[in-house]
């Protein structure tokens, strides 16, 4: 449980801050309205060009014109979109400090732990273990930085960190299904998170972000639950559950079905870089059962090796050994082995 | 009577509203969150939880937080 006093004098920050996001509220208000004011004047400006361009006749300046005004017809719902955000919400007085430390006494009761750091001007509470579709994600330390409370239009000013974290197989920054580098995509909880804020409602503001955290939305996911716990292929990066990946004992990496093979000759898994195929029986195999013809260096595999030789150069040699073997039983059959052709030669110049 | 009633689902707003005397937590959470469960929010008044049959008064601070909120990829 956290000291009383250092409960108010987190209160009375609270309350400094609310003052400067007020500010910066009016200011965001403010570079809204100008943004507004000059896509006004822009159409207003359009509309004159469009009006000269008809009285001359000048068509292309016209089409020029049609084009200017679309773009500024797609742009100013965005704008009209933004101001009505920063002016509709009523502006309230700001909490009382006794309203604040009642907020923080109540975290700290919804959350049975509050941990505030004076020092570094954080509010951090810690969720259960959070376990979403059977995977586990452990707890998550949700810490708020008084900091950057003012900048709430620009960038989000709490941390979601996993205490116990197990990250996605695809991405190790993505430790929940809607949590990157720490940032919490609100998704529907948005608009609510941010007026919480905005009023001061910290135990609103950090049951919320732990009903997202609680919450699976399988629509939109950072990376989905079914693929979590995956191995990803180490060649095509295709992520699949642990029993369709194959280790290669020769380059030590994860394959997925379609880039691992296995040896037809030792029946050993491996990938497709480190197998080859055989110039003769064509059979993918491993790179220990992948030699050399000794004769022609043309891989083939083992099975089809014969003392070293491939079939190829095997059938070659075995048939020059058989010209080899006709020619010397032809010779001796004749006789006289040396002289052959010129009797031959002998009878033609006879003729 | 009147009182504060924060509803955190959708937009989040903070607003007063009269409610008939002897109104309960049940009968309030009906009338407001028409189709919802209670089951799917954290209701809160004044701070603490409350039995469905606790009668409200007058200034009490009514919050209703959905336990189940999406989230999404930006």
């Amino acid at each position: 449980m956290e000291d009383k006093k250092n409960l108010i004098r987190m209160a009375d920050k609270i309350q400094e801050e609310l003052i400067r996001l007020k500010h910066s509220r009016y200011l965001e208000l403010m570079r809204q309205l100008t943004t507004f004011a000059g896509q006004l004047q822009e159409l207003t400006a359009q509309s004159k060009k469009m009006g000269a361009s008809l009285v001359n006749s000048w068509f292309s300046a016209a089409d020029r014109c049609c084009k200017g005004v679309n773009r500024l017809l797609s742009d100013i719902p965005h704008s009209v979109s933004k101001l009505r955000q920063l002016t509709n919400a009523p502006q309230e007085e700001l909490p009382k400090l006794s309203t604040l430390f009642d907020e923080l006494i109540q975290v700290q009761q919804e959350f049975g732990c509050l941990e505030v750091n004076n020092t570094e001007n954080t509010i951090s509470v810690i969720t259960e273990s959070i376990t979403l579709d059977d995977v586990y994600l452990g707890p998550f330390r949700i810490q708020l930085e008084l900091k950057k409370f003012s900048e709430l239009y620009t960038v989000s000013p709490y941390h979601v960190i996993a205490l116990s974290p197990n990250p996605a197989a695809t991405d190790e920054t993505v430790t929940h299904p809607h949590v990157s580098n720490e940032v919490l995509c609100e998704g529907d909880g948005c608009v609510a998170i941010r007026t919480a804020l905005e009023q001061g409602r910290l135990s609103d503001f950090f049951t919320m972000v732990r009903s997202i955290l609680t919450t699976y939305n399988p629509d939109s996911p950072y990376v989905a639950l079914i693929d979590w716990d995956g191995d990803v292929c180490y060649d095509c990066g295709y992520v699949t559950s642990r029993e369709y990946i194959y280790y290669c004992c020769y380059c030590e990496h994860d394959y997925c079905e379609n880039c691992s093979t296995y040896c037809r000759c030792c029946d050993e898994t491996c990938c497709l870089g480190c197998s080859e195929q055989c110039s003769y029986c064509e059979d993918q195999v491993c790179m220990n059962c992948m030699k050399e013809c000794a004769e022609c260096d043309s891989a083939c595999c083992s099975s089809c090796l014969e003392d070293n030789i491939c079939p190829n150069c095997k059938e070659e040699m075995e048939k020059d050994n058989e010209e080899q073997e006709c020619k010397t039983s032809e010779t001796k059959e004749d006789g006289n082995p040396g002289q052959p052709e010129k009797s031959e030669t002998q009878i033609k110049l006879a003729s | 009577m009147r009182l504060l009633y924060i509803n955190n689902d959708g937009g989040g707003f903070a607003d007063f509203i009269d409610v008939t005397e002897d109104t309960t937590v049940e009968q309030f959470f009906k009338d407001q969150m028409r189709g919802s469960k209670p089951d799917d929010f954290l209701i809160r008044v004044n701070r603490q939880p409350v039995p469905r049959e606790y009668v409200l008064k007058e200034g009490d601070r009514v919050t209703i937080t959905p336990t189940k909120i999406e989230g999404a990829e930006i």
